[in-house]
């Protein structure tokens, strides 16, 4: 019955658009778009084995121990980035201690730096020709494997548990810890019975984001992965070694399986689980003091791994003007140079950012809009179609383009189109989530005034909504062009020698031993990164508005 | 009659919910109607067909003989004025004013003159620069008006539009707001829930229910004859006394409460035997003084169960039979509230009767 009459509704309004031809252009465009660029390459993958080649995924005991390896290396550094994010934000919201300031910086670092940044940092700090084992103790370790991708992943993706977990508690009123100490309970009671739960929908929401980051991740696992299998590296290893496109695809779609389960639950599950209402109107008390020794403890403890991230990041710089690490520690600029004489590699870095990311970030502005405000029955659809490539491993989303689009009529390999149209469908979520909480934030009623005094639709969207927009349009895309500057698992199936970008760069020179050519390489690919970041917040800024990531 | 505004058999559907449920309602030209009902009615939901924010599932709307259903909103000429301003946060005062005169490509100087026309009217001069979050609320408000109203059209829509000011400001503005609507013979369409509001400014009211609508009349009618118990307890304060008829001697019909007589003025063709309500307002009853002699046609019994002293006013609830009373004593004893049991003088000429069988008011 429900049923019936919301399919009814969905008619009737698609009736409805023939007055609005310019909306039904639109939407019949994004999801001819959507299905092109996305759903058909996943599903190119997924049909492309046989299921004897699938049934070798269980079989061959190299693949299953990939499939092993990934599963268990997301669990054990999702508990250490969750632990060390709600760490962060703790002392971040209910401690009454210096240097806060310092805290955020360095949670903010890792999430406009390259993927794989903490990696090449950790091998110059403690590798073979580390600073801190070769020449401070003259010791050698073995870094590479579990124990260092572990560590590496941590402190990579502590960052974006913390974002969820931070924004979570700063929600939380104080008033309910007072209320509660107020009806006699102890400090201890008042963590467990009103605290905890209430930062838990927080916790578990960033904790699967830490888990499907550290899933898909290609970048650490390349360079500090050693000879541990994972799926990812594995995939990369089939394309690239043995152009073995059967097993690509095999191991790619055990890839994408537990990763669609992390984004079903955090999108469908955890989404609708927060207790936390901002309403902005109550003032919060000052932080109930907890005792002095506890404090300074995790004081230390926050500081320590502050310190931990400004080493690698410090190191990076460092390694960048040094003549030859390990063996001769002066300063020189022939790595920058280097990266100089490679400059087609980071324009065309930013050339394919900033294309790709106002693509992205126009769509998503057009979709979050139309899903928003125009009550359509294609609504619901348009909304899973513009989260759909979050739950698509970057990689995957690689080796499905490589397959969708080797032939005519869209022969795009080796192209710069394809780098470009795979980085700006990666994109649309991210975008799209931007968009749509601008959007919610402008009255429905605005626009009906509009359309109420005599605007079209068109001139509606025109006149109110984009002067409107500009500000999540804005921040959208600097999203969209940091992740695309420091993007390497897309891009890695999908460059050619003309169409190189700095990320894959790194990662060759890494490959090679080029330490220092490597993160000169990175330490550019951030400065820009930084800079375009500092510019629209100074646009914004002039608007009166804060840019947040 | 030939209406301006026309509803016809309106139905509203969202999802198995029926907002709007028949609706039929027709507003002759230049009167201000008012659309009163509890929140969630769907008087919104109303006003929402007619400047076509929405569609009805069925029914026609017509504005002037025209049928409206289908038309985009931009194309129905019938601004309105929201219940949060909806201003343009990004325009200025003069731009949000001039917004709609602009799309019309109406000439600069016409525009402009429109406007300081509307900027003095409603007090705005030297805010035209100003962006609504740098104005109060009330300022906000006259800004919407005017934005609606430059338009210059025939008909004007208001969604509660005086739900966000303060108490006095809110009794100004009504009062101007139907000057305003009378000298230029608007045909306005007006919505909230607040009865005074709606008693005030109409020339007709429709109270609506669940996506119906009970009654449409002018205030009077829906004051002084409501149809059904829902009517007379939403606008103002009523007690209901259930009665059985057992008489009629020519307009005088006598019935008998709680064993007792009371002799009502009414026309209404009730049967003898006949169950009713009467529909008493606090302006029809008053508690007899200890020593009065009331005549015993127009008098009932009851006893005081609590009082609230109110100054001017002692409220007090009393118990009658099975009902409780709500009366207002003007007539206040300097020695301290009444108490136990007392007589009630009614006012019988301005008692109401409804035929509804004696019924509870929940229904
Ligand atoms: N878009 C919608 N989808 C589903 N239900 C809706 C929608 N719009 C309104 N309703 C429902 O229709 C009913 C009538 O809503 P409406 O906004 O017309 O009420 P109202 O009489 O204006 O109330 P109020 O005085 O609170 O403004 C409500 O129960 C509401 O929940
Ligand atoms: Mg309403």
């Amino acid at each position: 019955m429900a049923q019936n009459s919301s399919a009814k509704e969905s008619i009737k309004e698609m009736k409805r658009l023939k007055n609005e031809p310019l909306l039904l252009i639109a939407i019949l465009a994004i999801i001819a778009f959507i299905c092109l660029f996305v759903v058909y390459p996943v599903i190119k993958v997924v049909v492309f084995p046989s299921l004897t080649d699938y049934a070798k995924l269980f079989n061959n005991q190299r693949w299953f121990t990939a499939l092993k390896n990934s599963l268990l290396m997301t669990l054990i550094s999702t508990i250490s980035c969750t632990a060390l994010a709600f760490l962060f934000a703790y002392v971040n919201n209910r401690l009454d201690v210096p240097c806060k300031g310092l805290f955020r910086f360095a949670s903010l670092l890792p999430i406009v730096s390259p993927p794989f940044i903490v990696a090449l940092s950790y091998i110059l700090l403690f590798g073979v020709q580390g600073i801190i084992t070769k020449q401070l103790f003259g010791i050698h370790i073995d870094i590479y494997g579990r124990t260092g991708l572990w560590i590496v992943q941590t402190i990579t993706f502590f960052p974006y548990a913390y974002s969820v977990i931070n924004g979570v508690m700063q929600a939380i009123s104080t008033n309910l810890e007072y209320a509660a100490y107020n009806m006699g309970a102890t400090r201890w009671q008042v963590f467990r019975n009103v605290f905890w739960p209430l930062c838990r929908p927080g916790v578990a929401g960033g904790a699967l984001v830490a888990a499907i980051n550290v899933l898909t991740d290609f970048g650490n696992p390349m360079m500090i992965g050693g000879d541990m299998a994972l799926l990812p590296t594995e995939a990369y290893m089939q394309i690239s070694g043995w152009y073995d496109m059967n097993t690509a695809s095999v191991l790619a779609v055990a890839l994408l399986i537990p990763a669609l389960v992390l984004f079903v639950v955090k999108n469908f599950w955890v989404g609708k689980r927060s207790y936390v209402t901002v309403t902005g109107k109550e003032t919060s008390l000052e932080p109930y003091p907890i005792p002095k020794f506890i404090k300074w403890l995790l004081f230390g403890i926050t500081m320590f791994f502050t310190i931990f991230i400004l080493l690698v990041y410090g190191t990076l710089v460092y390694g960048a003007f040094t003549k030859a690490w390990g063996y001769d520690w002066s300063l020189t600029l022939k790595n920058v140079q280097y990266v100089f004489l490679k400059g087609n590699q980071i324009r065309n870095s930013i050339v394919y950012g900033l294309i790709a990311s106002l693509g992205a970030s126009l769509l998503s502005m057009i979709l979050a809009y139309i899903v928003q405000k125009k009550q359509v029955g294609v609504n619901k659809l348009l909304d899973f179609f513009a989260i759909l490539p979050g739950a698509i491993p970057g990689m995957f989303l690689g080796i499905g383009y490589v397959m969708a689009f080797n032939s005519q009529p869209l022969e795009l390999t080796g192209t710069a189109a394809i780098m470009i149209l795979a980085l700006m469908f990666w994109n649309i979520p991210t975008c799209y989530n931007s968009a749509t909480a601008g959007l919610q934030q402008i009255g429905n009623s605005v626009e009906d005034a509009a359309l109420n005094l005599g605007a079209n639709s068109f001139r509606s969207f025109k006149d109110v909504i984009i002067p409107l927009l500009k500000a999540p349009f804005l921040s959208s895309f600097v999203l969209s062009f940091l992740r695309s500057v420091t993007c390497l698992s897309v891009v890695i199936f999908l460059y050619s020698p003309s169409t190189t970008v700095g990320t894959i760069s790194v990662m060759v020179l890494v490959q090679s031993g080029q330490w220092g050519e490597a993160a000169a390489f990175t330490t550019i690919l951030i400065a820009i990164a930084f800079t375009v970041l500092r510019i629209t917040q100074g646009i914004l800024k002039k608007q009166g508005i804060d840019l947040k990531l | 009659m030939k209406y301006f505004i026309e509803f016809r058999n309106v139905v509203k559907k969202f999802g198995d919910f029926t907002a709007l449920d028949h609706i039929s309602l027709g507003i002759p030209k230049g009167n201000f109607v008012t659309l009163l009902g509890p929140s969630g009615c769907g008087k919104t939901t109303l006003m929402r067909q007619l400047a076509g924010f929405s569609e009805p599932d069925e029914g026609d709307v017509f504005v002037n003989g025209k049928r409206m259903n289908g038309l985009p909103p931009y194309k129905r000429n019938t601004p309105l004025v929201f219940q949060e301003y909806a201003l343009f946060p990004h325009m200025t005062v003069y731009e949000n004013i001039s917004y709609g005169l602009r799309l019309k490509k109406l000439p600069k100087s016409d525009v402009d003159q429109k406007v300081r026309q509307m900027l003095k009217m409603f007090n705005l001069e030297g805010l035209e620069d100003r962006f609504p979050r740098q104005m109060s609320g009330g300022q906000q408000q006259r800004v919407a008006f005017a934005r609606a109203l430059v338009m210059d059209q025939e008909v004007l829509l208001l969604d509660e539009p005086l739900s966000n000011l303060d108490a006095k400001l809110r009794v100004e503005v009504r009062t101007e707001l139907r000057q305003l609507q009378q000298r230029f013979g608007i045909t306005a369409m007006y919505v909230t829930h607040d009865q005074d509001e709606a008693l005030s400014m109409s020339d007709i009211i429709a109270v609506m229910q669940h996506g119906k609508i009970e009654q449409v009349g002018t205030p009077w009618e829906i004051y002084f004859r409501p149809v059904n118990r829902f009517v007379a307890d939403f606008v103002g304060t009523v007690n209901f006394l259930t009665a059985k008829v057992a008489g009629r001697d020519n307009n005088i019909l006598r019935v008998e409460h709680n064993g007792h007589i009371l002799r009502i003025y009414s026309d209404v063709p009730a049967a003898v035997g006949e169950m009713i309500t009467l529909v008493v307002r606090p302006e029809c009853i008053r508690i007899a003084r200890e020593d009065e002699g009331i005549p015993d046609h127009a008098c009932i019994r009851g006893s005081i169960k609590s009082y609230s002293f109110l100054g001017r006013m002692i409220r007090y609830w009393i118990q009658v039979g099975n009902d409780e009373f709500i009366i207002d004593d003007n007539d206040i004893d300097l020695n301290g509230a009444r108490s136990g049991s007392v007589n009630l003088y009614l006012d019988t000429r301005k008692i109401h009767i409804l035929r509804d069988g004696g019924a509870h008011a929940d229904s």
